[in-house]
């Protein structure tokens, strides 16, 4: 009798509880992906005509950018200097990543919070720093002339591809950095020590056991700083000069001045598909830390 | 014993953590081919004198010698001795094969010349076919096989052991023992293994060292450390110890006289410093306490109450009350008889041979079996 009034009460009670549960991660999906996402795609296949948007199915924004050959050549451009981005913020996070996590003894929560402590100042601030760095009276020139290396400030340091990249590594280094350590963090330190034990100096050990160890956290960190390179419209708008038009601000330039939102979103789904597929290619590797890749 | 027979040598090892004493001059040397142990309580300093065996700690003071080479100071991967460590550390994305491998690759040996070798140290363990598994794969104790496997197919000059068995369930527990005590006798190498296991150490060891607070109580055999336990930690520590409180009435060498409640009670083994009229510990183990339904006349014969009887499958522990103290017997179930019930008038019986006499200061020392038990 018992069992049976429990049995009975409980879809009764205990379902809908569990749906309302749901409901807000599903409302912010819905409004914030799905139904944007949604408007996106299906403008992506209307035209614009002057100021109207035509919304009649056409594939002419995806012809206009295989046939001309200036936005194949940005994409590439924007993905050729992602690329290098990640790398050489691989290559500066990594070390430190490896140090704080197996040479400190003490002061590791301390190194870790200040390297990321660039996170918490605001995105166009850290910019105008770098501006301010590289720029014609910047620290750098300052200096430089100081030592006595030049004489006359130099140009060569803003508004071109070398600023571009230089600012993006500095922005994507805490991205690369906390996957990093924290995949370093997790091989238990008796690993290490069988290493050792087993006839491995430090130099063997980084390679046949931290590095092989690390690479979950290696590739997610060089996925961060790939992606966040490859979107950025703002550091090469102010930063860049001339050479400064990447594939970010095609798109934003499109929703801007050119008004031709159904090529900005044909634009925009197609570097969506190209970071979505690094993302998926590189998924099985990277590890869930992040919270970016989860399964 | 010969120097080439030393396969280690610790010489006054002293280890220094901040303003904790871990190990505290240390001296000893082990024998080519030995199964040495180190048993004592967790934070006894047992695994620290291992790792400075092994060169993942260095000594504060004092040396270490392997095969007679001073190696103190000698990072790890340049000695010759390995480790099994208690979590094993597989490498987690190496194979069984590639795990036993690294060793040799760090030796810069190919993967042909290994292969006999891996292959015969797995037949060792027992494990062949299990090459292509990951460490995820395995079983703890098929992990405990591996990790063993891994440590001996460079031949090291010896195997360190720390805990090994810790993580196993009891039966798997003692059936791995037999399996490192086997391995040990067919390839001659000499173990050093770490324990708080009283048992374990008493089975496997040909010698056992004993540890309470980084300071070595007692190097000996299995049956010198039960039979004549230097100090009351060592005595409580192993086996099942009775505590007793006495007063020392006389002694003549190691004979001492002991009023036991009233009663004279003879022992064999008297501390060196215990003088008449000193307060005594009187500690006699469990099984060497004899019940009897009347008095047989000898000495050492002392009236007792029965208060508890437990089974315990093997045999029946018995708290007896022995004027005013209590006192515990363990009787085999084969010896024992119905008239050792509850409440019962017995006698209770000692061999002098069987009574140590310690100094009463050494009741602090004193692991309390229940303690010990958690």
């Amino acid at each position: 009798m018992n069992n049976r009034y429990s049995l009975r009460k409980e879809p009764l009670f205990d379902k809908p509880r569990e749906f309302i549960k749901g409901i807000p991660i599903i409302v912010w999906l819905l409004f914030l992906v799905i139904i944007p996402f949604a408007f996106t795609i299906a403008m992506s296949f209307y035209s614009s005509k002057g100021l109207v948007i035509e919304k009649s199915f056409t594939l002419a924004n995806y012809i206009k950018f295989f046939t001309e050959p200036i936005y194949p050549r940005i994409l590439l451009k924007s993905l050729r200097l992602a690329l290098s981005v990640a790398v050489i913020a691989l290559g500066a996070a990594y070390p430190v990543a490896y140090m704080v996590s197996f040479k400190l003894k003490r002061g590791k929560n301390l190194l870790f919070m200040m390297c990321i402590i660039p996170l918490w100042v605001s995105y166009l601030v850290r910019i105008i720093a770098w501006r301010s760095i590289l720029g014609n009276r910047g620290v750098l020139n300052t200096i430089l002339m100081w030592i006595g290396i030049i004489k006359e400030p130099l140009t060569i340091f803003l508004y071109n591809r070398f600023a571009i990249a230089i600012t993006l590594t500095y922005i994507t280094i805490p991205f690369v950095f906390i996957p990093v350590y924290t995949s370093l963090e997790k091989i238990p330190k008796s690993i290490l020590n069988a290493a050792s034990d087993l006839g491995a100096n430090e130099m063997r050990t980084f390679l046949n056991v931290v590095l092989p160890l690390s690479m979950p956290g290696l590739i997610t960190g060089f996925i961060f700083a790939f992606v966040i390179a490859l979107g950025d419209y703002i550091i090469p708008l102010q930063l860049g000069g001339t050479q400064g038009i990447m594939f970010g601000n095609l798109i934003w330039s499109q929703f801007g001045f050119s008004f031709n939102w159904p090529f900005g979103a044909a634009l925009g789904l197609i570097l969506l598909v190209i970071s979505v597929t690094i993302l998926g290619l590189t998924a099985k590797y990277g590890s869930t830390e992040g919270g970016f890749l989860s399964e | 014993m010969d120097s080439h027979e030393v396969a280690i040598e610790l010489q006054n090892v002293t280890k220094v953590f901040g303003d904790v004493i871990a190990v505290k001059d240390f001296s000893v040397k082990i024998r080519k081919g030995e199964f040495f142990s180190l048993l004592g309580p967790s934070g006894c300093g047992k695994t620290t004198t291992l790792r400075m065996i092994a060169g993942l700690e260095n000594p504060t003071e004092g040396r270490i010698l392997l095969e007679g080479k001073d190696v103190t100071g000698v990072p790890a991967y340049r000695r010759n001795v390995n480790t099994v460590f208690q979590d094993y550390a597989l490498f987690p994305h190496m194979n069984v094969k590639k795990n036993i491998y690294f060793p040799l690759k760090m030796k810069k040996i190919s993967m042909a010349e290994a292969e006999p070798k891996i292959k015969s140290v797995l037949s060792l363990v027992n494990m062949g076919g299990f090459e292509y598994r990951l460490p995820q794969q395995l079983s703890g104790g098929q992990r405990q096989r591996i990790a063993l496997a891994r440590s001996l197919v460079n031949e090291p000059a010896a195997l360190l052991l720390d805990e090994p068995l810790g993580a196993l369930d009891f039966k798997l527990r003692v059936a791995m023992q037999k399996v490192l005590k086997d391995i040990q006798r067919n390839v001659g190498i000499t173990f050093v293994y770490v324990t708080h296991d009283q048992t374990e150490a008493m089975t496997m060891s040909d010698r056992i060292a004993v540890m309470n607070n980084g300071v070595v109580h007692q190097i000996g055999s299995p049956e010198e450390i039960y039979n004549y336990p230097s100090s009351p930690f060592v005595a409580s520590f192993i086996g099942d110890m009775n505590f007793l409180r006495g007063v020392l009435i006389s002694r003549e060498k190691r004979m001492g006289v002991v009023d036991l409640s009233g009663e004279k009670v003879f022992s064999e083994k008297c501390a060196e410093e215990l003088r008449p009229g000193d307060e005594v510990l009187f500690c006699v183990r469990a099984e060497k306490v004899l019940l009897n339904r009347k008095r047989s006349g000898s000495k050492n014969v002392l009236k007792a109450r029965v208060q508890r009887v437990v089974f315990r499958g093997n045999d029946y522990e018995i708290t007896c009350l022995l004027k005013g103290q209590e006192i515990r017997a363990i009787v085999a179930a084969a010896n024992w008889n119905s008239s050792l019930k509850e409440g019962a008038d017995i006698v209770v019986e000692f061999k002098p041979e069987d009574i140590i006499l310690y100094p009463i200061s050494g009741e602090k020392e004193v692991i309390k079996y229940s303690v010990e038990a958690v």
